[in-house]
């Protein structure tokens, strides 16, 4: 078999197997997890598009997320825009975020950007708590509609209140993005972000409009970041201003380190792990009644940093190397 | 025929004058040595042609068109290309794709036009780079079979060698080399000069600046002499060796107790 096919069968067994899951398992509380995780791919990967590819600490990506959820949850409930609208809306609004959190990258670089992007969440998160008309400050907004069904001729109607339809949904969602994913960073638009990350100066003196470049990455992460944040309102059908908190951006950021940085399976295998492992701590939590969540994110960080750089995906192919060198 | 042109060319860092009142003309096809002491300004002038910072006054013509206010990655496009004097190269891609970084036709697509390509191109049909041309360069500057390799992997010598092909798959007609013998031994010295002189031999325009006399020596057909940011003196290799200036420049004090 040609490596080419080989791989096309690979995507296709992987894809019948995604598509079969919920109907082999079909409880209810493993489906709303599978959900999660998706929607954590679709942060985790546009996270990585940013910070992994072109080099910019964004620490502010859970503003994003949360802009898409309010955006979408607020068309919906006071202007009753159908959430199939308010899924772009939800896009589109977190983008134009993205751009305007896109000019002060222009000058600063490293830690000052990470820090000016986190100033730029938490305003947004008071914004969330404190304009209580719009948002209805921390009790959040609830009684946000489902997608509304679809209907096929008069006698097939696909439902969105039930986790197995959202699954499906989700699992367009994140196959389109991840397909965009991998087109943007393996095109000679990724590579003149992974330019700009190796050398600003360098880059530059190749023809690379540094600026030009780091606000198209900064509004196209955070559009499906938003795309996110607007299914989720849908899907859990309430938000509330924890969705901007920076525990969320950093969950993100666990997920991405732990997975490799700057590759496109890494963020994929990170929110998925981390996903499940969160939710088999969570009967620790409530043994010990502690945030253990956060602190084992914490240590899964530090080691990550400390031991495996290139996160698993990276151990994975170092292994593959040498068993290949072995050979 | 002339290429480029400074007129009263002048910055200043704080209260610093690094390079000050600065003329002189590059003509088409030549190899122009830039030399002078430490300190004297030559990377600063050099960085000021390819537009890493604006001159604080003075301006600079090239083939017609004002640069001095363009920014670095306007001064590329319009085809002038360099080297760093501490290398420059992406560290984490491998030796090809520091090319094809490079070799992106960013003249006919900026970034968006690019997420464009990438979303809607099937399978990378009609992508604006030459993966044979930048064989084809890796070849020339005796990297191919590094290809595949992460750029920090590289030796010193070679990573100065990428540089230059990454310089020239943006198709300069002007080349600004910062030091590119610096920390080679003889062999590789040799090789390096071999390599600049075919690269003009493609009539590409070179200023180079450089320590190793034999090199200066040996490639330019010109040389301007930079002092305290000030140019000195102007000429040909024998007339410059010979210039009182110059070697009052370089030995200070010495020449006169010699005497």
């Amino acid at each position: 078999m040609s490596p080419r096919s080989y791989t096309r069968l690979k995507w296709a067994l992987g894809a019948a197997a995604l598509i079969a899951l919920p109907l082999v398992v079909r409880d209810r509380y493993f489906l709303h997890l599978l959900v999660t995780a998706g929607i954590f791919v679709l942060l985790a990967s546009s996270w990585n598009l940013l910070a992994g590819y072109a080099g910019q600490l964004n620490l502010g990506h859970a503003a994003f997320y949360g802009i898409g959820a309010y955006t979408s949850a607020i068309l919906a409930t006071k202007l009753g825009i159908t959430p199939w609208l308010g899924l772009f809306a939800g896009g589109i609004v977190a983008a134009l975020f993205g751009l305007m959190l896109g000019v002060p990258s222009l000058r600063l670089s490293g830690p000052y950007l990470a820090i000016t992007t986190i100033g730029f969440s938490e305003i947004l998160r008071l914004v969330a708590m404190n304009w209580v008309e719009l948002t209805r400050g921390s009790l959040g907004l609830y009684g946000i509609p489902s997608f509304t069904p679809i209907r096929l001729g008069s006698w097939l109607q696909i439902e969105f209140r039930a986790e197995i339809s959202s699954y499906y949904l989700l699992l367009v969602l994140v196959c389109m993005s991840l397909a965009i994913f991998q087109r943007l960073a393996t095109s000679e638009f990724g590579l003149s972000l992974q330019s700009i990350r190796e050398d600003e100066t360098g880059a530059a003196s190749i023809g690379v409009n540094i600026s030009g470049y780091k606000l198209a990455v900064f509004t196209i992460s955070a559009f499906f970041a938003g795309l996110a944040g607007a299914f989720f309102a849908h899907y859990q059908r309430l938000v509330s201003p924890d969705t901007l908190s920076l525990g969320e951006t950093f969950t993100i950021l666990t997920m991405t380190m732990l997975g490799g940085l700057g590759t496109l399976v890494g963020p994929v295998v990170g929110a998925v792990l981390l996903t499940f492992l969160s939710e088999g701590l969570r009967f620790v939590e409530d043994m010990v009644r502690l945030d253990v969540r956060m602190i084992i994110y914490g240590v899964l960080l530090i080691v990550t940093i400390l031991f495996m750089r290139g996160g698993i995906v990276g151990l994975w192919n170092s292994l593959r190397t040498e068993s290949r060198a072995e050979n | 025929m002339r290429l480029l042109r400074t007129t009263n060319l002048t910055r200043y860092f704080g209260g610093l004058c690094a390079v000050n009142d600065v003329n002189f003309e590059l003509a088409s096809g030549e190899i122009v040595g830039l030399i002078g002491p430490n300190g004297a300004g030559k990377t600063t002038l050099i960085n000021l042609l390819s537009g890493v910072f604006p001159p604080s006054s003075g301006s600079i013509i090239f083939r017609d068109h004002e640069i001095s206010r363009l920014k670095a990655h306007q001064i590329n496009s319009l085809g002038i290309a360099r080297t760093f004097q501490v290398v420059r190269v992406f560290k984490k891609l491998t030796v090809l794709d520091n090319v094809l970084a490079a070799a992106v036709d960013r003249r006919r697509l900026g970034p968006w036009g690019l997420v464009a390509r990438a979303i809607l191109g099937h399978g990378g049909a009609g992508e604006t780079w030459d993966h044979d041309e930048a064989d084809r360069l890796l070849e020339f500057v005796g990297l191919a079979s590094y290809r595949g390799e992460l750029a920090e992997n590289l030796p010193y010598a070679l990573s100065k060698r990428l540089e230059i092909a990454r310089a020239l798959a943006t198709k300069p007609t002007l080349l600004l080399l910062d030091e590119p013998s610096s920390g080679l031994n003889p062999s590789e010295l040799n090789g390096q000069i071999e390599i600049i002189r075919r690269i003009n031999g493609q009539g590409v325009t070179i200023l180079i600046i450089e320590h190793v006399m034999k090199v200066i020596m040996n490639i330019s057909q010109r040389i301007i002499v930079l002092h305290y940011g000030e140019k000195i003196a102007e000429g040909s290799p024998k007339e410059i060796y010979q210039d009182p200036q110059v070697v009052e420049a370089y030995l200070g004090g010495e020449a006169h107790a010699e005497h």
